[in-house]
């Protein structure tokens, strides 16, 4: 699975004159991600694909909300990460007792 | 543009005090980390796939032209006048290697590049061109049948507008500045770009007003 | 050269086709042939050479080959099992004065040269209005061989009849950039 052909295959992709458009650098990580695990096998692009769109049907908000709550169930369903350690670290940063910066 | 997770754009404006990131980008960072930690990911892999895709801004060089001439009518006799040091105005970058051309677009005249010869293109307020661009099609056909190509793309022109098609050379490359469309009256140059496509700006096709386009 | 890259006009391509949501490159060693002239143009040859050097693929690999292909193609024709000489500076644009104005009528010259040229195919010898004044830029002709001449560059433009015929659009039109040499007077 190559990024192009990750990239090309979705619909609804925020997209201004053809570029993808982060509206924050986070979302730009949250899709870097996706992409760059997928290529190295960590899980299906198709099984990516499947969860983010049902996660954009499952709720009304921005598409990069969508495709962190996706690519964080794959992680999970896949055992790569467990939701304790998530929810966790995700808490030390919202908390500012981790720096964002690393 | 939105930022309704928190706005970060001040974060390091008055020093000391970082703002905590919102929900989502803790999310994001706490994913990255872990996933980092355990020799899952590597970091260089996400910079590059974002880098592959922020960074070829092309259009949007164009498009900001574009909408700068739409909305300060000084800007556009500049622009029409000498484009590189209009572009360079913008703060971009224009090379000293080629010059630039741009062709208005008016009512009864609509403007189209091609380069015949090889595949010359205004890259730098465009970007790299699309492979239809370099294609034997669009350079064998943009000269001699220009109004059957504009329709494969979907524009048919009324049979009075004149085409002037441009076969670029070597050392001059020729951007379309298009008509600005109807209903877009009061909009930022941020609004009007955004409705600028590479299309739009080497004439196969003309900006749209979004709510438009369900009229159709 | 009477190549198979001079396109404008020739028949039977077929329709234009556009790929959805297109990637900058697709493949890596696009990016990395782009790379490689990027560093390279300008430095060890101009791109006058660079576009002959394409030019002479043979017309059968010309038309099969990609974009990139062909770029690849070129740089292994200037790159390998040469001398590498650097080239000496273009140096600063002559004062040249310009034979033509705008509003001035001329005919193309019918020139067929075997090596590079920018005169396209399809307006040899046709009737038109200059345009615009700009340059002066290389003439490609020579510079594609290692020759410097300051030439002025006309935008041409022809009236689509004038090139195609009958069939062409009424009031549509065909602008061309043309160096000096390849224009004379039209009486």
């Amino acid at each position: 699975m190559s990024v192009e052909r990750a990239v090309a295959d979705l619909e609804g992709l925020p997209r201004k004159n053809g570029e993808l458009v982060f509206n924050a650098p986070w979302e730009g990580h949250a899709f870097g991600m996706a992409v760059a695990l997928s290529e190295r096998g960590a899980f299906a692009w198709d099984d990516f694909r499947e969860r983010l769109g049902d996660e954009i049907g499952r709720a009304d908000r921005e598409y990069y909300a969508s495709w962190l709550a996706a690519f964080e169930r794959v992680l999970l369903e896949r055992g790569l990460l467990s939701q304790a350690e998530v929810t966790a670290r995700a808490d030390e940063y919202r908390t500012l007792r981790r720096d964002p910066v690393f | 543009m939105s930022h309704s997770h928190g706005d970060h754009e001040h974060h390091h404006a008055g020093g000391h005090q970082p703002e905590a990131p919102g929900d989502l980008e803790a999310r994001a960072l706490a994913l990255q980390s872990l996933l980092v930690e355990k020799g899952i990911l590597e970091p260089a892999d996400v910079d590059r796939i974002i880098a592959a895709y922020e960074h070829d801004i092309g259009p949007m060089i164009g498009a900001h032209v574009v909408a700068r001439a739409w909305n300060d009518t000084e800007y556009r006799r500049r622009l029409l006048a000498d484009a590189p040091a209009a572009v360079r105005e913008l703060g971009y970058q224009y090379p000293s290697s080629t010059h630039l051309v741009v062709l208005e677009n008016r009512p009864g005249v609509h403007n189209l590049v091609v380069c015949t010869l090889c595949s010359c293109y205004p890259w730098a307020v465009l970007g790299l061109p699309p492979t239809w661009y370099k294609s034997a099609p669009y350079r064998s056909r943009a000269v001699s049948e220009p109004r059957a190509v504009l329709k494969e793309f979907g524009l048919e022109l009324p049979e009075d507008t004149v085409v002037n098609v441009w076969d670029s050379s070597s050392d001059l490359r020729y951007m379309v500045l298009p008509e600005r469309p109807a209903g877009t009256e009061g909009w930022s140059d941020e609004e009007l770009a955004a409705i600028v496509s590479r299309d739009c700006m080497i004439g196969v096709a003309l900006p749209r007003v979004p709510g438009a386009v369900a009229a159709r | 050269m009477n190549g198979i890259h001079d396109m404008g006009g020739m028949h039977g391509f077929g329709a234009v086709v556009v790929e959805k949501d297109e990637p900058v490159f697709h493949a890596r060693w696009e990016g990395v042939v782009r790379a490689l002239m990027n560093r390279t143009a300008g430095r060890y040859y101009h791109l006058d050479e660079f576009r002959h050097a394409i030019e002479r693929m043979p017309p059968a690999e010309y038309i099969e080959a990609g974009y990139y292909e062909r770029w690849l193609y070129a740089l292994e024709e200037l790159l390998v099992d040469t001398s590498l000489a650097q080239r000496g500076e273009d140096g600063p644009r002559p004062a040249v004065h310009a034979r033509f104005a705008p509003g001035d009528r001329v005919r193309t010259r019918n020139l067929n040269p075997k090596g590079h040229t920018r005169l396209p195919r399809y307006v040899r010898g046709k009737r038109g209005v200059v345009r615009t004044v700009s340059g002066p830029f290389l003439l490609p002709d020579k510079n594609a061989h290692g020759v410097r001449e300051w030439q002025p560059c006309y935008a041409v433009e022809f009236s689509a009849r004038e090139l195609w015929g009958e069939g062409a659009g009424e009031r549509d039109r065909v602008c061309v950039d043309l160096w000096e040499a390849y224009l004379e007077e039209d009486e």
